[in-house]
This record gives structure tokens, sequence and C-alpha cells, in this order.
């Protein structure tokens, strides 16, 4: 048995220190060992019988203590079964017993040094500590057998006396009913601990990008303003873009955009920030009146009791995602600010029709409303947005919970009170809203509207849309409004029904005002109304003409040559682009196929 | 033909006038500077084989070359991570920001 190699498993400070000061788990079993029987002793003279009870009862526990450790080492019970009867020899015996054991514990202390290498692993590392104390003595020597007190020659096949400490004689050993030609039991193979702990799932072999390894320069650096050099000169906002497109804005480097005179603040990716560096944002930056937080999922009620006494003075508010945040703590946040002008959130499913209600009543000034992706909106929301009505510029109600939440009745009810000064309205996701909320909603109460979204609100009809366009001007003329509302952004994407003669109506009524158009998913609108765009719609920035079946390389071409502003065109899943689809600089053409 | 191309020199000129050159397969290492210099368009750029970086400055400019240096001789996927040499010492803090933007607007 080899036992003194040199491996060492891990260790913690403390074994460390002990076995420095000479304590290792094979000294203090020695010491629990003569302590017991030290402990037992007295009691032996007065009553035999209790004697004998605890003294059986002792050693079988330690036996079953050593037998827990040694699991390695199943073959060796009967020895040990037998091993009580033998404690009981004489008293004698066992004061020599103990004698001997001390001697070599003394004799320990010196060799303990190397005799603490044992430990190779941890985990079977017991079980060889508790078998044998001591390193057995070279072949050649002699020992005395601790069984027959006879003197013998240390052989290959000397076996160490279970329980321990010392040796057996052959004769001994024989008896004891171990084999002492039996061949040691070849070591259960097993893999290596570090082969079986680092699994290697994904490896990610790419090569470090520049922009990754600018953030590791700044991340390290943060701390240190006047190295980054003059950060004055630097466009913040282009910088929080960056680091979130690398979703690598983290609590450390979030740092370099905090001031205590910033009155804005952009994070277009907080996915890393966590409550409380959400809430150190709000004390480092108290003056802050407009926030913006993209993806920030982690943002909870903590953090949103922290902003109703740290910002005092925000006045708008934009979250992408605070699911988190229950109803009480919007509504305390809500009580905290009555002057905030701009709430708009998207993602929460806590936000409930009493949080509306504090809102509309706590906040009465409010001007912009977005309650995207609300889990529990419904038509009684609606009576509280009515609330705002007179001062209500941007309201997005779009894609409640449930798609049938809004009814067309109480939406048109909602556009009568906050119409007149609407400039944004998006009900996108909305299927109740059909033509008759177009009709006796936007077009007898909208004034100012200018960008519209009713995207994938699939009971608006072709002939609806257009005829509501067509007489949307009239009609305003008619009531008296001093100015028509024209729109500079339309989006009535994944309206399939929509075709043609809606295009061609939209394009006579808005057409010189327009800059976005989203006409996503108008499957059967035809190459002519397509080709209008470019004529119609001058002042043309962006347009979504996917999945418009005739969109080609014509109309592509009139919109190049025609509209001087224009900056991106998708054309996802229009089969008729070709590889000759016009190109100019500064326009850029998403999804064509062919090329 | 195509390594006769990749072998030519381009030049890159920051906003304060230094001009870098460069090998065209190097600068390719960039998807924006590869998009302006793309044979298939027909971009001054890709005639004239001169890009100018009117935002960035001298200092920001030569950083990127030599990470796109950099990346040329090593980005052949034979070396594992460990084996790569730390070219963070080569940032300076004073240019990080300035060159995590210009980073991300020419893609590497």
């Amino acid at each position: 048995m080899s036992r003194r190699n040199n491996v060492r498993g891990p260790t913690s400070a403390l074994t460390e220190f002990l076995r420095e000061s000479g304590i290792t788990p094979t000294t203090i079993a020695r010491r629990a060992t003569t302590q017991a029987q030290v402990q037992n002793q007295p009691d032996v003279g007065p009553s035999n019988t209790n004697a004998d009870q605890d003294e059986v009862a002792e050693p079988s526990r330690m036996d079953e203590d050593a037998e827990d450790y040694a699991s390695d080492n199943l073959d060796e019970h009967e020895e040990e079964q037998s091993a009580p009867k033998k404690r009981k020899l004489t008293k004698a015996a066992e004061a020599k017993l103990k004698a001997k054991e001390k001697q070599k514990a003394k004799r320990k202390v010196g060799a303990d040094d190397d005799n603490d290498y044992e430990e190779e692993d941890p985990y079977n590392a017991l079980s060889k500590m508790w078998k044998g104390d001591l390193p057995k003595p070279p072949v050649g020597s002699f020992e005395e057998c601790v069984r027959c007190n006879k003197q013998f020659t240390v052989t290959k096949y000397t076996l160490p006396a279970n329980p321990p400490p010392g040796y057996l004689c052959h004769m001994c050993a024989k008896a004891s009913g171990a084999d002492p030609f039996k061949k040691p039991a070849v070591p259960r193979k097993r893999k290596p601990a570090t082969d079986k702990r680092s699994v290697v799932s994904f490896e990610e072999r790419r090569f470090p990008s520049l922009a990754s390894m600018c953030i590791q320069v700044i991340s390290k650096y943060i701390d240190d303003v006047e190295a980054l050099g003059d950060i004055g000169s630097i466009n913040m906002d282009e910088l929080a873009k960056s680091l979130a497109r690398n979703r690598s804005l983290t609590p450390h480097n979030a740092q370099l955009f905090y001031d205590i005179r910033n009155t804005r603040l952009t994070m277009y990716d907080a996915t890393n920030l966590d409550p409380p560096a959400l809430s150190t944002l709000a004390s480092l930056n108290p003056n802050l009146t407009h926030l913006r937080l993209d993806y920030c999922g982690r943002m909870d009620d903590e953090v949103i009791e922290a902003w109703s006494t740290s910002l005092p003075n925000l006045k708008r508010v934009e979250l992408l995602g605070p699911f988190l945040v229950r109803a009480p703590a919007w509504q305390t946040f809500f009580k905290s600010h009555p002057a905030l002008e701009g709430f708009l959130i998207v993602q929460s499913p806590r936000f409930d029709l009493e949080c509306m209600r504090v809102l509309a009543e706590s906040c009465t000034g409010l001007r912009e409303l977005r309650l995207e992706e609300i889990g529990q909106m419904s038509d009684s929301f609606l009576e509280h947005v009515e609330s705002l009505a007179g001062h209500l510029t941007h309201l997005a109600l779009s894609r409640p919970g449930i798609p049938e939440a809004l009814s067309d009745q109480a939406l048109i009810d909602l556009m009568a009170a906050v119409g007149p000064s609407l400039t944004h309205l998006d009900l996108s996701g909305n299927i109740n809203v059909t033509d008759a909320f177009l009709f006796r909603g936007l077009k007898l109460h909208t004034q100012r509207l200018s960008s519209l979204a009713l995207k994938n609100t699939p009971e608006l009809t072709d002939a609806g849309v257009a005829e509501f366009f067509d007489t949307w001007a009239d009609a305003a003329q008619n009531a008296g409004y001093t100015s028509v509302p024209r729109l500079t952004s339309i989006d009535l994407s994944r309206n399939h029904l929509l075709s043609s003669d809606a295009l061609t109506a939209l394009l006579r009524h808005s057409g010189t005002s327009l800059t976005n158009i989203n006409i996503n998913g108008w499957k059967a609108v035809s190459q002519e109304s397509l080709k209008s765009i470019a004529d119609f719609a001058p002042d043309l920035r962006k347009l979504d003409m996917s999945w418009c079946r005739e969109a080609d390389d014509w109309v592509v071409q009139a919109l190049i040559e025609k509209c001087e502003r224009i900056e991106e065109v998708k054309a996802w899943g229009c089969q008729r682009l070709t590889e000759r689809c016009p190109r100019k600089r500064n326009v850029n053409i998403y999804g064509v196929e062919a090329q | 033909m195509s390594t006769d191309k990749d072998n030519d020199w381009v030049r890159l000129i920051s906003a304060d006038g230094y001009s870098f050159l460069v090998r065209r397969h190097v600068a390719c290492r960039s998807g924006t500077l590869k998009n302006m210099l793309s044979m298939e368009s027909s971009f001054s750029e890709a005639v004239s084989n001169t890009c100018t970086m009117k935002d960035e400055r001298g200092a920001v400019v030569e950083r990127l070359c030599e990470y796109l240096q950099f990346k040329a001789i090593y980005d052949n996927g034979s070396l594992k991570k460990e084996e790569l040499p730390d070219f963070t010492e080569r940032l300076a803090p004073e240019v990080a920001l300035e060159l995590l933007m210009a980073a991300d607007y020419y893609e590497c």
C-alpha cells in the first residue's frame, strides 16, 4: 500500500492551520478513543453490569463510525464483529494498549508531517485515516503483535490490526479471518474528479471583438474618470446604444452615465441592472425629469419605492418590461409624483384597474400614456383614461392581454372624450376595432391626430378604410375644425384585408405629410397603387411594404427617384424583387431575397 | 486574381487628415469597411480605394487599424482563446470610449 505519495487534495484554511498545529483527523480520533475509555473506566468499579453495557456499547458505536467511513472496505466486516469481545479481554491488556497508543501518538507527532500526505482525495481519505494510523514499518523489521504480544518479522503480507493500532503476526492475522495473501483490492476505477467536473457543453470560439475589448477597458477604468479622457465631447447617447448592443451595461459601468446634473437618462438595455443598481441610479441622478429604461425586467417594488422618494422631479418615465412591480408600489409611485406628464410602460401583468384609477386621480396633468401589453386591460380602464381629457396627446393602449378586452363602443366613447387633443394614437392588436370606430370615433372627434397605429385589427375593411380617408377632410371641415388632421405616420400593418382602395385614399388624404408608412401584409395591394406612393408622398422616409406581393423593382425605382428623403424600405417576402433591384446610397433596402 | 486584389492597399483617412494604408483583406475584417470597399458596388470608396472616416480622430483610426491587423493575423480558428495575445493591453483608456463607438460603427 503506497499511502505516502505526495498527492494532497484541496483543504480549507482551517484544516491547513490545524494540520500545522499537529491536529489531524487521526489525532482527534485517537484522543476521542482514549477519552471515551478514560471516562468509562471509573464506572467499571461499582456496577459490573453497567460497565459491561457501556463497554459493549461504546466500542461498537465506534466501530460503526469506523465502518461508515471505511465504506470502501466492506470485506473487513467479520473481523469487526469480533472486536467487542476482544476489547473486553482484560484491564491489563487495555492499559497496555493505551500505553502503546500514547507512545505511538508521541511518535506520531513527529511523523505527522509525512503522514498527512495520505489525504489524496478528501472523499476516500477518511477511510484510510481510520484504518491505519501509522505507515507500515519497513519489511524485515521486528514488530510486536498487538494480539499475542509475540515479536514477529514484518513482511510484505503483514496486516494491520483491526481495530488499529498496531500490526498482527501472521498467525493472528489468519486467525482473525483476514487473508494475508489476498491481493489488495483493485481500487475502483473512478474517473479523475477534474474530468468529471469540467463538462464542456458549449465552447465559445468567437474572436473577441474590438467593441467587447473596449468595454473591458472602460469597465476597468470606470472609477478613474480622468483616465477615460474628455467624456464631455462624446455623444453619451451613442455610447449608451453601443453598450446596449453588446448587452454589456452593468451596475459597474452604468456609472459612466450618472451625473447629479442629469435631467434625462436613457438606458437601452438594463437587463444586467439588479434592483439595488436601479435604486442607486435614482439616488445618483436625483434631478432626472426624463427616464427611459428598456428591458428593465429586474425592477421590482423596492426600486419603484426608492424612485418615489429619490426622483422628485420626474416628469416622464418610459419602461419596457417592468413586470415585477406590484400594484401597491405603482400606486405609491403615482401618489408621490403628481406632476407626472408621461407614463409609458410596456408589459405588465400586475398593473390593474386600481393602479389606473390612482394614476388618473394623482397625475392630472398626464399628457402621454402608454399601457401596452397590459394583462388586465379592460373597458373599465377607459373610464379613467377619459378623465385625462383635454391634455392627453399621446395614447397607446395596444395589445391588451386579451385581444377582445376593449370593445368598439367603449373606444368610440373614449375618442369622444380624449380625441380632440390627441396627436398620437395606437390601438394595435385590439381586434374589436371596426370601421365604425373609424367613422364615429376618429373621424368625428380627432382634430390633431398625426400618428396612427392600428396594427392587426382584422375587422377593418378595405372599403371602410378607403371611405374613412376619403371623407375625413370634409367631415373635419363640416365640424368646423380649424385644421384638417393630416397624418405623418401610419401603421396599418398585418391587416390583410386592406388593399389598393385604402392605400389610394390614404395617399390622397395625407400623402404630402406622410413620412412613415407601414403596410406590411397588405397582400392584395396592386402594383399601380404601390407605385403611386412615390407620387403622393414626396417626403416619405420609411416604408414597410413587406408581403405586398405585387411590389417589384419598378416600385423601388419610383421610390428612390421621387422620394428624396427616403432612408429605409422594407421588402421582406416580396418575391418579385430581383437582384436588379435599384439601390442608392443612404437608402437601406431590407429583405430582398434575390441577391 | 483575387489574392492580388486582397493584397493591394487601401487608404483610410481620419477626420483630422491622417492617412493609414492597410491591406484590403485587413480592412475587410470590418463589416462596414467591407461593404464600403465592395467591388460589386460603385461607391466612390470602392473606386478610389480610399475610405474617409469623417467621425474618427487619427488616434482612434490608428487603434482600429491595429485591431484589424491583429484580427487578420490571429482570427483563423487555429488558436485557442488562451493562446491569443492580449490586445486590451494596447487599448489606452483615453481612446476606449471613442474606440467603442468606432468599433460599433465599423462592425469589428
